[in-house]
């Protein structure tokens, strides 16, 4: 009994100095001194093990999920974050990359499948850009077609990004064709990261959006459903309303410690408005398309060891175009063969069906702690449907296959060597190879110098290579007069193109001066063998038709390789937090295009605004208030392919946002002001004007 | 949770403690002759540790103390010859049915957690000084002498508490304060709340200081946790080899050798007097672990973990 007594007091001090039970034993002990009221502490916390210590955990971080430092990249990288896109505003992703040095964004450009956004770096701007890469998660979706990126036609929301790493420069020899001028590399969140219900809603002026996502776990699968419908007015003059209902899924799973397997799908379809009366009253009228996109994609991550991993990935896309369009009454507009002709509206298919199926490998593995090496390849094949593009009811194929490794060497703490190179082999050009090399020189942790040169080729796209569009208009003259058809032939590729190259020169700066981080590059890059149109005569038309193209003044054209440019410039980034709720962001970027070939048609001298800037100011206001205002400037331009020259632009956005928590969810109400002062801009083109935009979104986790 | 400032103090009090309490005890155990380590399976880690403690043990000067292991998969109850005995018992389901043995059979425990260890404690009514362990967890100095020797500029270090790691809050702070660190920390209660909380914790630390928790830190939620800190570009200092090795920056740890080092050390110090265990204790002996490729992509530059442990065992003796 005495015994019992004293071993409660001793308990008592023993939890009092060294127990990680202190609260619930001393509760415990002081309650009474009854022994079973100290019982349920045994079963409080019994699930801590010694297995939570010496277990095995799988390896998260493993080496190829760990990007390099941005000290020791080979190129100058900008990192875009889900707080900088929160801040930012915006309902249409493109939008972000205005907040990135050196880019150029063209609201609603061109009038030609798609009114879309033009996303473009250091130049050549045309509304079809398309030579940069652009990725997410691993999967490329720059069209085949035209090389740029539907971006509405993504089965992709914002509020799922994570964030997006963009390669400013060539950089083929890690992301592939296409990296020519830049990489973009999009990267969502985690499957149930984090784990519960979303409901974003946006209401405004030309807009209207919902999305529901959840996202949570089933054992060893962690999963992501996002849904969501999105509608888009457009701007004013231009038939370009937008309505898309998407859904995208993703999940991982955890087979065991070494391997995962990760599941992607996602769908987009809905209605577009197609035809600028502006450009075409006659045949390409204001009309309605229907879009209709899927893909899936799996990858098995394989860990290797504790310094190689090995990847396996293969995907699936497509996507449908469906346009059709009738022309006015034409015979007024032929008297001449008005007689003879069989239709007096010309009614045009065109059909687009692209599918690209692709496979790759990849080893990442180091050797001590000094060399990092990336090596692998991959097969691909992309499908082309497109009977009115290309004057075929055939699918045509294009295959590449490429193979590619990066070397990162650090021989010491201030120096980082970087080599790569990729080989590609393609239907379009054969076999080409783009290398690359950096140093890497970090005098001490805040400060690195980079100097490099890298080469990359931009394989031509269909509308460059195979493009054959043109009108038939059929005729009911007796068939021993020979022509059974009018033309107007729009292009008439000869093929055979070469890839463009460019060889991008760079001298780069990152810095760290108390709050302040600088990222300045400077740049010379010369493009040779440029891809573009010129006017031909030399060509044939099927049997028994005859050339409109002389008598309405239409020239056929086909692209050529033609002259090259030089690309010069500095841009830079500050980063400058003035307090920890205080923060700025600038950009600036001073681009000089020259061509080395006078004489030239559309030279793209003026296809880069010479000067651009934006800059970002957030503020925390208090836990629950925020707020961000936004800037944007770019100079004059005259910009390529369906562009038109344009004054200055200035644009400027603002933001206010509040945070709400309830028991069981969390909210933030936000209201979007763009354009705040409504300057009646020219954007791209002369057709496209912007003018102030109002919206508020609403969103709740639960 | 142990710690090096508090020891002294303690060692004293719970002495005079044990000493009382001896006293009313009717029967005090002999010295014991040999030792039982009881594991709960046949383990490479168990097997390791039975080999470097029996090198230990016979490094010692105090003659042989026979050496014998129990598996508890092969015994249906676990008898051991009670007055006689050291049992050390390996890891926490060991440790449990050496505690259900008579309560003056000397227990050590070795690869418990200290929570475990405290309800084992608790739940089996027994005495310290008969009733002892090596914990698995470092002392918070120690590990907090880590992270302002690899990182110095470190101001401010989360931690994401869970239920059982909550106890601590305080101790923390206080041991924080004292290494010129400001703890901001986030009590995690339920499963969804760990991800938003650490994402509000990341917001405004340097670092984040995993703290073993079953709900905070599994191997379910490495994943989440190492990635989100990552995405931060915050390091994590883990508490264990397969946190680091996972993806945390750097962590101090003991290997099993250091382990069996240190309860070879205890069996040959308390075998004359076994109702004497020392009080339970944090590793003595510990090594550092640095994710060199963690620390690269971060840009944090790193020295060898030979110097890291030799600039942290000065810490310790100034201490």
């Amino acid at each position: 009994m005495v015994m019992v007594n004293f071993r409660h007091p001793a308990l008592l001090i023993w939890l009092l100095f060294v127990n990680s039970q202190l609260a619930i034993a001393e509760e415990a002990v002081a309650d009474s001194a009854g022994e079973k009221n100290v019982w349920p502490l045994a079963v409080a916390a019994q699930s801590l093990t010694e297995d939570d210590y010496l277990g095995e955990v799988p390896k998260v971080l493993t080496v190829s999920r760990l990007s390099q430092s941005l000290a020791d990249a080979a190129s100058a990288v900008t990192v875009i974050n889900r707080e900088t896109i929160r801040a930012s505003g915006i309902v249409d992703l493109p939008e972000i990359f205005r907040l990135v040095p050196g880019f150029y964004v063209g609201t609603n450009a061109g009038y030609v499948y798609n009114t879309n956004h033009t996303v473009s770096y250091h130049g050549m701007t045309t509304a079809y850009s398309g030579a940069m890469q652009v990725m997410i998660n691993g999967r490329s979706v720059y069209s085949p077609l035209f090389g740029g990126v539907n971006w509405s036609e993504l089965p992709l929301a914002i509020a799922d990004i994570e964030r997006i790493e963009i390669t400013r420069g060539p950089n083929a020899a890690s992301y592939g064709a296409n990296s020519f001028f830049g990489v973009i590399n999009i990267i969502t969140q985690n499957p149930s990261d984090p784990a519960g219900s979303s409901v974003i809603a946006t209401h405004g002026e030309e807009r209207n959006e919902v999305f529901y996502r959840n996202a949570g776990k089933l054992n060893n699968l962690n999963y992501r459903v996002t849904a969501g419908y999105r509608q888009d007015g457009g701007l004013d003059n231009r038939n370009d309303f937008k309505r898309t209902r998407m859904l995208n899924a993703q999940a991982d799973y955890q087979v065991n410690v070494k391997n995962g397997l990760e599941f992607e799908f996602g769908l987009a379809d809905g209605a577009r408005g197609e035809g600028n009366i502006n450009e075409d009253n006659i045949v390409f009228l204001p009309r309605t398309k229907q879009i209709d996109n899927h893909y899936a994609l799996m990858r098995w991550r394989h860990n290797v060891s504790d310094t190689s991993d090995f990847s396996l990935q293969a995907y699936h896309s497509y996507a449908r175009s469906d346009d059709q369009t009738t022309s006015v009454n034409i015979l007024p507009l032929l008297p001449a063969f008005a007689p003879f002709l069989a239709v007096d509206r010309l009614h045009i298919k065109n059909e687009v069906i692209q599918k690209r199926t692709d496979i790759e490998a990849q080893h990442t593995f180091s050797v001590g702690n000094n060399i990092r090496t990336v090596w692998g390849g991959s097969i691909r094949r992309d499908s082309m449907y497109a009977p009115y593009y290309l004057a075929s009811k055939k699918t045509d194929y294009f295959d590449l296959q490429r193979l590619f490794g990066h070397v990162e060497w650090r021989p010491s703490e201030k120096l980082t060597f970087n080599t790569g190179a990729m080989v590609e082999h393609n239907d379009f050009t054969g076999t080409d190879i783009s290398p690359r090399a950096s140093i890497n020189f970090k005098p001490n942790r805040n400060h690195t110098f980079r100097l490099g040169i890298s080469s990359a080729l931009r394989t031509p796209n269909y509308l460059e290579e195979k493009f054959q569009d043109r009108l038939l208009i059929p005729m009911t003259l007796p068939n021993p007069l020979g022509v059974n058809a009018l033309v107007v032939q729009f292009r008439a590729n000869k093929g055979n193109v070469n890839p463009e190259q460019i060889i991008s020169r760079e001298l780069g700066y990152m810095g760290k001066i108390g709050r302040l981080q600088l990222d300045v590059r400077a740049f010379s890059d010369r493009i040779n063998d440029v891809i573009r149109f010129d006017g031909r005569t030399d060509f044939t038309t099927p049997v028994n038709t005859f050339l409109l193209n002389p008598l309405l003044d239409i020239e056929a054209d086909s692209a050529n390789n033609m002259g090259s440019a030089a690309v010069e410039g500095l841009e830079w980034q500050a980063n400058w937090a003035f307090s920890n709720k205080t923060k700025l962001m600038f950009n600036h970027a001073y681009v000089h295009i020259r061509e080395t070939q006078p004489d030239l048609k559309r030279n793209f001298v003026n296809s880069m605004p010479r000067n651009t800037i934006s800059a970002m100011v957030t503020h925390r206001f208090d836990k629950n208030w925020d707020a961000s205002i936004a800037y944007y400037q770019t100079s004059e331009t005259t910009l390529l392919g369906d562009g038109d020259p344009v004054d200055l632009i200035r644009k400027c956005d603002v933001r206010l946002a509040r945070r709400f928590n309830g028991r069981n969810w969390n909210g933030e109400v936000s209201a979007v002001v763009e354009n705040l002062f409504n300057n009646h801009y020219q954007e791209f083109a002369d057709y496209n004007t912007l003018e102030r935009l109002a919206r508020v979104n609403l969103r709740l986790d639960f | 949770m142990l710690s090096n400032t508090y020891k002294n103090k303690r060692v004293v009090k719970l002495l005079a403690l044990l000493a009382l309490i001896s006293g009313f005890v009717p029967f005090l155990a002999q010295a014991y002759t040999g030792v039982t380590v009881v594991v709960s399976a046949e383990t490479p880690v168990n097997a390791e540790f039975v080999e470097s403690f029996k090198e230990a043990l016979a490094s010692g000067k105090n003659g042989r103390l026979r050496v014998k292991v129990i598996d508890l998969q092969e015994v249906e109850k676990l008898v051991v010859a009670e007055n006689s005995e050291l049992v050390v018992a390996l890891g926490v389901k060991a440790l449990e049915a050496a505690s259900k043995l008579k309560h003056t059979t000397p227990v050590l425990g070795v690869f418990t957690p200290l929570p475990t260890y405290n309800n084992l404690l608790v739940s089996s009514k027994r005495v310290l000084g008969n009733f002892s362990a090596i914990v698995l967890d470092q002392p918070y100095t120690r590990r907090m002498a880590l992270i302002k020797t690899v990182l110095p500029d470190v101001k401010n270090l989360g931690i994401l508490l869970g239920p059982t790691s909550s106890q601590d809050s305080e101790l923390l702070k206080d041991i924080g304060e004292k290494n010129t660190l400001n703890i901001l920390q986030e009590n995690v209660t339920q499963e969804a709340d760990l991800i938003p909380k650490l994402q509000k914790l990341l917001d405004s630390t340097d670092a984040l200081m995993a703290i073993p928790d079953p709900l905070v830190y599994s191997r379910e939620t490495a994943q989440p946790i190492l990635l989100t800190s990552y995405r931060h570009q915050k390091p994590v200092f883990g508490y264990s080899q397969s946190y680091v090795r996972s993806g945390a920056l750097a962590g101090v740890y003991s290997s099993t050798k250091q382990l069996a080092q240190q309860a070879a050390e205890i069996a040959i110090k308390s075998q004359l007097a076994p109702s004497l265990l020392p009080p339970p204790q944090t590793p003595k002996y510990f090594s550092v672990m640095v994710n060199y490729q963690v620390a690269r992509s971060l840009n944090i530059q790193l020295e060898d973990e030979d110097v890291i442990y030799k600039k942290m065992l000065g810490l310790e003796t100034v201490e």
